[in-house]
């Protein structure tokens, strides 16, 4: 079923975690409602979880049965630094999204992404940071009216002055 | 007579003609970005057009929706990341012709068929209401039952890989779909006594980790690499190509039809069904599918675009609604004070001809900005991938934290993003995870549904299976698509050569 290619670095202990989790949620699958009835909440949970565990024994199999590749590292190859950054810049994100707000976060988070990915000047970075804000605010906020975490922008007050200016009305 | 006053009320008006106009343009970017969903825009249209007349509402709904649908093949083409969970099939031999510098002609013959496939839709919507109709009510719990566990192990064998990774996936999606509350029994499943896991995990969120931040993800394994710009050639496909992949593109869209009409099942099944189809009726593709072969475009393309009409059949004929979308649409007719179902056709049937007609309208302006906007749309990725993949993943967590104005639903995403990019690493196909999700709760309702009406007896559910020519069929099918992926189908053969 399945062609001879080369385990990769983490492969192993992938599968491995992927079948013991498996297991676990089978095990909580049977927790919902065990074999009270076929029609039961817990009825389909239980076998689709058995499914992934009868999957995950073959594939751990299959695993065990493949050669090491050669010349792949898993600092460099599965889990290279810059997927790390990402990770946790994406992670960071989410946490100051509620008390920072949509914009400086963003902004922060594509000016860091930018200057860390392309290099060059952090002014760049900033420039082209700021327009993509612009682009993706009038996108979500404008548009589509998705209320974003305002933090501590006072957005509301903002856009209440540029309504007011728009529709000529001053300040 | 009254029939063609009708269908020209969308036409001679012009406020409307703007109206689909803009609603498809909108749509295809819609469709486009990767974290908006054609689904996410119509519910939001919802609360603008609230205070609309009914036809002006419906006709930008009617826009967004055609537009949309289309509009997730173009980032499936140029992106590898599907617009809309109808394009997952697209990506599979767009995105390699866009690598070969094939871009272009791609999007090209997306937009064509998808226009020959939206009309094939339309048309069946209109002259085929009730019998499709007819055909749909047919189905039994336990169809709808196979009906899903077809479509899984359809995207699980199609994946390319290992069907038994495919399998896994597909079941690890069904366990994501069903946590939260039971629906049925208020039991709490797989929340493991958290309170934020009550309320399930939100099948956007998943699909953006899984598409948008994996993605993202393994583009950073070559991001120094100097990035292959997508050529964009002859736009404008050639008569002789179109006409070459007609007699696919037909019975695609006649897939597509059907498998809309059905309810519960949208463009993405039609979708991944027509690409399965495509791969076994093509003999001699010029290119191998999955490596750019543009058989694999005109099959999903023809049947998601069909698969709008066929969404409408149900909703207006039964008030059951195709998809996700046509669910809001009912929604917004029942704002409207219109009741979709039988007695809509024969009281209201201006409503009805007037959506035929939006439909068909909608469907020429995605035919006209399709082949016009293309060059404009792909500066989009013509970004070099260190400034494109950060906005990727800015839109991938706006796009999630949207769904629901909740950060957990970022944190799903992440989660999702983080677990995809490992089962991409190590060849899991991520397709069937998304597909078990969406399927999910119809297999669990379904399978209740059917052992309870078969008195808790699985001896009385294969009796009513094999005594059903619709139950066997779809028996058969589930039956022979795991079959043959399995190393038993060599060994019959083999015996038989």
């Amino acid at each position: 079923m399945q062609g001879k290619q080369p385990r990769r670095p983490g492969e192993l202990v992938f599968n491995i975690g992927m079948t013991l989790g498996s297991l676990y949620l089978l095990y909580s699958a049977w927790g919902i409602s065990g074999f009270e009835a076929l029609s039961a909440p817990g009825t389909v949970p239980m076998v689709t979880t058995a499914i992934m565990v009868i999957c995950g024994a073959l594939i751990l199999w299959e695993t065990l049965q493949k050669p090491k590749v050669t010349g792949e590292r898993l600092d460099r190859d599965i889990l290279p630094l810059p997927v790390i950054v990402t990770i946790l810049m994406v992670l960071a994100y989410a946490l100051a999204l509620k008390p920072l707000g949509f914009l400086p976060t963003s902004f922060v988070f594509l000016t860091v992404m930018i200057r860390y990915l392309a290099g060059g000047s952090v002014i760049r970075a900033a420039l082209l940071a700021l327009l993509i804000v612009a682009l993706v605010y009038g996108i979500f906020r404008l548009v589509f009216t998705v209320l974003m975490p305002p933090g501590i922008v006072p957005e509301g007050e903002i856009l209440a002055f540029v309504r007011n200016l728009l529709s000529g009305k001053g300040n | 007579m009254d029939i063609l006053t009708w269908l020209l009320v969308p036409i001679v008006n012009l406020d409307l003609l703007a109206l689909i106009a803009v609603g498809t343009f909108a749509g295809i970017y819609v469709g486009a970005i990767p974290g908006l969903s054609v689904t996410m825009a119509v519910s939001i249209l919802i609360s603008f057009t609230f205070s609309w007349d009914v036809y002006p509402a419906l006709a930008l709904m009617i826009g967004i929706y055609m537009g949309g649908v289309y509009g997730g093949s173009r980032t499936a083409i140029l992106l590898n990341i599907p617009g809309a969970p109808s394009a997952i099939a697209t990506a599979l031999d767009g995105y390699p012709m866009a690598q070969k510098g094939l871009a272009g002609e791609a999007i090209g013959i997306v937009t064509v068929v998808s226009f020959i496939g939206g009309f094939i839709g339309i048309f069946a919507l209109a002259a085929f209401a009730p019998t499709i109709s007819d055909f749909a009510i047919r189905f039994q719990p336990r169809d709808y039952m196979m009906l899903g566990m077809l479509g899984i192990l359809l995207v699980g064998s199609l994946s390319g890989g290992s069907l038994v990774k495919g399998i896994f996936a597909g079941a690890f999606g069904i366990a994501i779909g069903a946590v939260g509350m039971d629906p049925l029994t208020f039991t709490e499943r797989f929340t493991f006594d958290i309170p934020a896991m009550r309320q399930g995990v939100s099948f956007i969120a998943v699909m953006i980790g899984m598409f948008g931040i994996s993605e993202g993800l393994m583009q950073l394994h070559t991001i120094k690499a100097t990035a292959v710009k997508q050529k964009i050639g002859r736009i404008i496909p050639s008569w002789a190509s179109v006409r070459r992949h007609l007699p696919l593109g037909a019975q695609t869209s006649a897939i597509g039809t059907v498998i809309g009409a059905l309810p519960g099942t949208g463009g993405d099944i039609a979708a991944l069904m027509a690409y399965d189809h495509a791969r076994r009726v093509t003999k001699n593709p010029e290119v191998p599918f999955g490596k750019g072969a543009i058989q694999g475009l005109v099959a999903p393309e023809t049947a998601n675009n069909a698969a709008v009409g066929g969404a409408f059949i149900p909703m207006l004929t039964l008030g059951i609604p195709g998809d996700a979308v046509t669910a809001i649409m009912i929604g917004a007719l029942f704002i409207h004070g219109l009741n979709p179902g039988p007695l809509l056709m024969t009281s209201q049937p201006d409503m009805f001809w007037f959506i035929v007609s939006a439909l068909g309208i909608a469907n020429c302006f995605m035919l006209i900005f399709g082949l016009t906007g293309i060059r404009f749309f792909v500066k989009v990725v013509e970004m070099p991938r260190t400034v494109l993949l950060p906005v990727i993943l800015l839109l991938s967590i706006v796009g999630a934290y949207a769904v629901n104005n909740s950060l957990s639903d970022v944190y799903w995403m992440l989660g999702f993003g983080v677990f995809g990019y490992f089962l991409r690493l190590y060849g899991y196909p991520l397709a069937p995870v998304i597909l078990g999700v969406i399927m999910s709760r119809l297999l669990d309702d379904n399978w209740r549904r059917a052992i309870i009406s078969d008195r808790e007896e699985l001896d009385r559910l294969f009796m009513g299976i094999l005594s059903s020519p619709l139950s066997l069929a779809l028996f058969t099918a589930v039956v022979l698509i795991f079959v043959s992926k399995t190393p038993l189908w060599g060994l019959i053969f083999r015996k038989k050569g």
